[in-house]
């Protein structure tokens, strides 16, 4: 059950000592740019925040990004789930998300995406057993020019795509760190799919 | 990895006229630098001195209509919240740039990030607005957003943004805010409520942005796309007269269409308001791809009606468009070969929508839906000839009954792609 109301008391940060660094100073940034009385407003900025640091969001994240701005939890979920780019379960090291929109459909990006499936053994949505590589459909990236295109790790546009090149990022990918995802229980299922 | 695709310079321009994207042919053309060079930061100074309100009699004159998609008239917008007894007001930017095919703020924002900010500082000025934010879709954050946040600090630093701007006394904050992923923010009212940190469901209207009550917290606000600012330093240096005299009667100035497809060029190519489909395939986009024929073009984005190969010699502006009952849109130019089954391509776009609406209004929620299902039954080889004429049907009725313009972006299409192809879906039906 997502509690209705605010909590009692002071919710524990889900970050180490690296990470709550990070996240200090950009919510000190974010709420900046509002008014005083308007500090919510920040709530997607903090999201993404907290995503950065975790590589997803937790519940445990959420609980604590409500407790700062005094959003209530409900309302925490209800941006979480709206959004496409907050992952409510952990995906790869490395997330890779096709657009499917009608230029890139039309050069080809459904046949990258049975491509993506082949290469990596796995469906839309799941994470390879090594933890490494997970990949979804998404819609219009503003690529349309330069497709199949496509993003990997939310931020990073990779484009006029081949199934060569796409395998030639993989083989690239592999020896790069990527996002570390956190181990945090799994939240339950919210009945949308992710990918 | 690298995050900043390189930009396809030199572009082929056969533009009689280049505003924005004058500086393109240079290497690193974003830079402050070569803005500088090419004439920016000389509208501001010269904007500063005029009377707000003269700012915006110039930007009526030029007949600037918004490039966001419904073209709406700038001047008019800008007249309403300057009416406006209630403060403070905002600008805020739309550069959600979600509406399949379009690619051009993007373009802007890595290309010519000083010519956006120039143009909103102006903007501001003559709204007598004093906290701007620009909310950019969230995948900008390393590429465009990061462009313009060095071009903001870099106004900063030069004192053409914070207090007191160039001694004018004029103070102006500017923000760069992210969205989530949701097409549906896009739209005006949505992206406001994102703005506040909420889910992104579209406003019932009125009241409107512009007036008190309907705005950024409840503060009259114009909400303008990045390329119709962009256009302000031009406007201001040149004048309303020069601007309108480059497009086409009641659509001044270039549009920077953002082509993709199957012609043989793709990307974002600056050509005069009205450039007929025609022109911008042959003289800018190079024809078609080699083998290749024109079957049909999405003229302004996923959401309008679509044109057959006849009807490319159209002209290209809002209101030329809107009497061939398609529409302007975003400039977003799909050109599509005889290789495409138009109700496969119809089943593609009906499912962004599907997947892209809010969910607020019932005729947008289960329409988008049972349109897509349909489609997708169609295509798989199992829709009966009545399916055809349902898919019409319903997209007929989801016109015009819901809170914002998504449900009739996505029946636009739909009617469109069945009356114009219709051999193309009953080719699909089995039996
Ligand atoms: C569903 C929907 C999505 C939209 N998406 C965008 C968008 O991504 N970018 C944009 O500038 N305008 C978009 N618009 C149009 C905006 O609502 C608004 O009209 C525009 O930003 C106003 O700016 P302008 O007058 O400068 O064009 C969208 C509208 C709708 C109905
Ligand atoms: S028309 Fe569709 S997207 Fe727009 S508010 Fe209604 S349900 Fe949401
Ligand atoms: S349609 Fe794929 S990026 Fe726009």
């Amino acid at each position: 059950m997502i509690p209705l109301t605010r909590p009692a008391g002071p919710v524990p940060s889900p970050f180490n000592a690296d990470q709550q660094a990070r996240f200090d100073a950009g919510f000190a940034k974010a709420i900046a740019k509002y008014p005083a009385d308007k500090k919510r407003a920040a709530l997607l900025a903090v999201l993404h925040l907290a995503q950065e640091q975790l590589g997803w969001l937790p519940e445990a994240a959420m609980a604590y990004v409500g407790f700062l701005l005094d959003v209530p939890a409900v309302r925490v979920r209800e941006v979480a789930t709206f959004y496409t780019m907050y992952r409510l379960k952990p995906v790869g090291c490395h997330h890779l998300e096709i657009c499917n929109s009608v230029s890139c459909w039309s050069k080809g990006s459904e046949a990258l995406l049975k491509h993506a499936k082949e290469k990596l053994g796995v469906h839309a949505g799941e994470v390879t057993p090594d933890g490494k590589f997970s990949f979804g459909e998404v819609a219009c990236l503003a690529g349309c020019g330069y497709a199949p295109s496509m993003v990997v790790n939310n931020y990073a546009y990779a484009e006029d795509m081949t199934p060569e090149k796409f395998d030639a990022l993989i083989e690239k990918l592999k020896n790069e760190p990527g996002q570390n995802i956190a181990d945090f229980p799994k939240n339950h299922d919210t009945g949308r799919a992710h990918g | 990895m690298a995050n900043l695709p390189t930009p396809p310079m030199p572009l082929p321009q056969t533009s009689p006229v280049k505003i924005l994207t004058r500086d393109w042919h240079l290497p690193e053309c974003w830079t402050l630098e070569n803005y500088l060079k090419g004439g920016g930061y000389q509208a501001l100074p010269k904007a500063l001195k005029m009377a707000p309100q003269a700012i915006v009699d110039e930007v009526v004159k030029g007949n600037l209509r918004g490039r966001g998609g419904a073209g709406f008239p700038t001047g008019m917008k800008w007249n309403f919240v300057r009416k406006e007894t209630s403060f403070p007001k905002y600008l805020v930017v739309n550069a959600d740039e979600g509406e399949p095919g379009t690619f051009k703020d993007r373009a802007i924002l890595e290309w010519a990030p000083h010519m956006f900010v120039e143009g909103l500082i102006i903007g501001c000025f003559a709204i007598d607005c004093h906290v701007t934010y620009v909310y950019c879709r969230g995948e900008f954050r390393d590429g465009p957003v990061a462009r313009l946040q060095t071009a903001i600090d870099e106004a900063y630093a030069k004192g053409w943004l914070g207090k007191n701007i160039l001694g004018s006394g004029f103070d102006l904050e500017m923000h760069v805010v992210r969205g989530a992923g949701a097409y549906i923010c896009g739209e005006e009212t949505a992206l406001l409520e994102s703005l506040e940190g909420k889910k992104g469901y579209p406003r019932l209207k009125p009241p409107f942005p512009a007036n008190a009550g309907g705005g950024l917290f409840k503060q009259p606000t114009a909400v303008n796309n990045v390329e119709t600012l962009a256009n302000m330093p031009a406007i201001i240096e040149k004048g309303g007269d020069w601007f309108s005299s480059v497009g086409c009667p009641k659509n001044g100035g270039t549009r920077l269409f953002a082509v993709s497809g199957h012609s043989k060029k793709t990307g974002v190519f600056e050509a005069p308001m009205g450039t007929t489909f025609t022109a911008l395939l042959n003289d800018y986009c190079g024809g078609m791809r080699d083998g290749s024929t024109l079957k049909a073009i999405i003229p302004g984005g996923s959401s309008s009606a679509i044109m057959t190969a006849e009807e490319a010699e159209w002209m290209s502006d809002f209101d030329t468009l809107k009497t061939k009952k398609t529409m302007a849109g975003s400039g977003a130019v799909v050109f599509l070969d005889q290789s495409v089954n138009m109700a496969h391509a119809l089943a593609n776009v009906t499912r962004f929508y599907a997947t892209e609406s809010c969910g607020q209004c019932t005729p947008c929620r289960e329409g988008t839906a049972w349109l897509s299902r349909l489609l997708d039954k169609l295509c798989r080889g199992e829709g009966e000839k009545k399916d055809v004429d349902n898919i019409h049907q319903i997209a007929r009725q989801m016109e015009q009954k819901t809170i914002c313009a998504l449900a009739d972006g996505a029946a636009m299409p739909v009617k469109s792609y069945i009356e114009k192809f219709r051999g193309d879906f009953d080719a699909l039906v089995k039996g």
